[in-house]
């Protein structure tokens, strides 16, 4: 279960001059939940899904993550809290585009130091539920944008996590991919994922897997 | 079992440097440009040390050289007689040596005579006296040091030399062998003879030499021996072993600081490249850094492998300089960079440097260069590994 409690968060943008990214905003996620968090830019979605994944810290108040508070935790266990729990899908994407699809998926798994074993039956099993196997070795920077978006995907579940969060996942793919992203994530449901999507995109509003959609503006939720 | 080694940082790391290969390259090339410069120096450095207090350790204690108002004049060989009188005097010997400048190659010979009766201040010399007969005065010949060798037979010169008298006559004189010393540095400009062919080449009478090396068994009694010396000869040079080491080693150490100048320019550039680096990282290996801390990597997993980045490049590139380094002292004889250290080089032929491998060398220039560069890499990503993963992909 994943619990906000009256979290505000500033961020500086200069000495004297602050932004209200988030402000005194409490919200519980269920287990198994799939949440749209929807708004304009600036509405504090990524905040709160940057909060989540112990990214950054919240100004005041609290994030609690199946029991633990993640807003406390010091940087190192904050790494190791992502690395077991979260699986975090990038607006754009976040991949080292000189590393190939292989390379980049088996990021998550490197401090583990895992069995060459084990890391390629991961690596096979995420590229597969995936359909990118065929470009394991091609170098990042070479794919398409929804070839991309896919490599994001399964590297974000490489080390099946409890939770995915997507921060406009849709952002730069055309409606065909958009929809085909749509039925990953219905997919991700079905495997009991808690997923937390920040999108404006309306292609994601009224969808039968979508447990709750959380209107966002000027850092608050309209209830 | 799980290894220790984290293959994958390894292999991440590796990518990482080929990633950005002009920039790597870039680095590389100067990290073996300052590693192989330094090498070098130090190479050269140990190899005349070695050659220098092998020759000096050879030397007498003292050595009484005539003068004439201020200039070095010969010596009477009856002075020999009155030097061993001297209490602590184990041994004295007039020699007769001089300098031969041979103009067809333009280098200068160190001719030295001997008798095959006397005691020889030197082993090597003993040696020479006791394997050739070069008393014949019928057929006189000589034992030069392979430089010498090398220096006559690009002349043609290769079973006897034809010296040229101060009257301008000829003095033929066989090459009955080729001189093998201890060391290359005493020996290679070096041609031994009889004393008696060497006056005659320099025009020196019977009872002249050139001066007198004095041997004293106690080394502790050398000052007073000196101080005897100094009553007994009050218009001569009287120099002591210790003496003649502080000369050569400000000659050779004066060179070394004309070279030190132009390392120091190196090391400048090396830490412009340090500086650039520890000034910060580029916005794309901040973002690098900043992704997989959003992917689970900790401050630690991220040094690891920046560890290993800037290790596999700095100790590559150590151990390509110093091995070009080994190879062009050692094997190409360090040409342009040798004639910068032996200041007297014009008196010599030419002139082997020995292999002299000093590991305290080679951790020297590894710990100058390796940890150095290493620091300058982890210092700027342990600054942006240790801020927020979203601040650092903003």
């Amino acid at each position: 279960m994943i619990e906000l409690k009256n979290i505000t968060k500033l961020y500086a943008l200069s000495k004297v001059d602050e932004v209200r990214a988030l402000d005194d905003v409490s919200l519980t996620v269920k287990e198994g939940e799939v949440v749209v968090l929807k708004g304009a830019s600036g509405s504090g979605k990524s905040t709160i899904l940057s909060l989540i994944a112990a990214l950054s810290k919240p100004t005041s108040g609290e994030v609690v993550v199946d029991g633990k508070k993640v807003s406390k935790l010091s940087d190192n266990f904050a790494s190791i809290f992502r690395r077991d729990s979260i699986g975090f899908i990038f607006q754009k994407y976040n991949l080292i585009p000189s590393l190939s699809v292989r390379e980049n998926i088996l990021l998550p798994l490197v401090p583990l130091n895992p069995h060459a074993k084990d890391a390629q039956k991961k690596l096979s099993e995420v590229m597969e539920i995936f359909h990118i196997t065929h470009k394991a070795d091609t170098l990042v920077k070479n794919l398409s944008g929804g070839e991309q978006q896919r490599v994001a995907i399964a590297r974000a579940n490489v080390n099946n996590p409890k939770i995915i969060l997507a921060d406009e996942p849709t952002a730069n793919l055309d409606e065909k991919l958009s929809l085909s992203f749509i039925e990953i994530l219905r997919e991700l449901k079905s495997l009991n994922k808690t997923i937390i999507i920040a999108t404006h995109d309306p292609l994601f509003f009224n969808l039968d897997f979508v447990t709750r959609e959380i209107a966002m503006h000027n850092g608050t939720l309209q209830l | 079992m799980k290894s220790k080694i984290n293959i994958y940082f390894i292999e991440f790391a590796i990518n990482a440097i080929l990633r950005q290969k002009y920039k790597s390259l870039f680095i590389a090339v100067v990290f073996v440009l300052l590693t192989f410069l330094l090498t070098s120096v130090f190479f050269i450095t140990n190899s005349i040390k070695y050659e220098l207090n092998s020759t000096l350790d050879s030397l007498p204690e003292i050595l009484i050289q005539k003068t004439k108002a201020q200039r070095h004049d010969d010596i009477n060989v009856a002075e020999v007689d009155k030097i061993l009188a001297i209490e602590g005097v184990s041994d004295a010997n007039a020699r007769v040596w001089g300098y031969y400048y041979f103009e067809n190659i333009g280098v200068y010979f160190s001719i030295v005579g001997v008798e095959r009766f006397e005691n020889q201040y030197k082993n090597s010399l003993s040696k020479i006296v006791d394997t050739y007969e070069l008393d014949d005065a019928k057929n006189p010949s000589m034992v030069i040091g392979s430089g010498v060798q090398k220096s006559m037979q690009k002349s043609y010169y290769k079973e006897y030399f034809n010296f040229i008298k101060s009257d301008g006559t000829l003095k033929k004189v066989s090459i009955a062998g080729v001189f093998d010393a201890d060391t290359n540095l005493e020996s290679n400009d070096m041609i031994v003879m009889s004393k008696e062919t060497a006056r005659e080449i320099f025009h020196m009478p019977e009872s002249s030499a050139t001066d007198i090396v004095v041997k004293v068994a106690n080394p502790n009694e050398v000052a007073t021996v000196l101080a005897k010396l100094k009553l007994l000869y009050p218009e001569s040079r009287i120099i002591t072993k210790n003496d003649l080491k502080v000369s050569y080693q400000n000659i050779f150490n004066y060179k070394s600081g004309l070279f030190l100048a132009l390392f120091v320019i190196s090391l400048f550039t090396f830490f412009i490249i340090i500086y650039d680096k520890v000034s910060g990282l580029s916005s794309e290996e901040k973002r690098e850094v900043g992704i997989l801390k959003a992917l689970g990597w900790r401050v630690d997993d991220i040094l690891v492998e920046k560890f290993y980045e800037s290790f596999l490049i700095s100790f590559f590139s150590y151990s390509i300089g110093v091995g070009l380094a080994m190879a062009f002292v050692y094997i190409f004889q360090a040409p342009l960079l040798r004639d910068i250290f032996i200041g007297y080089s014009e008196l010599k032929p030419s002139f082997e440097l020995p292999f002299v491998l000093d590991v305290q060398t080679l951790f020297l220039v590894f710990f100058l260069s390796v940890p150095i560069y290493i620091a300058a890499t982890l210092i700027p990503s342990w600054r942006i590994a240790t801020l927020d993963a979203d601040e650092v992909m903003r």
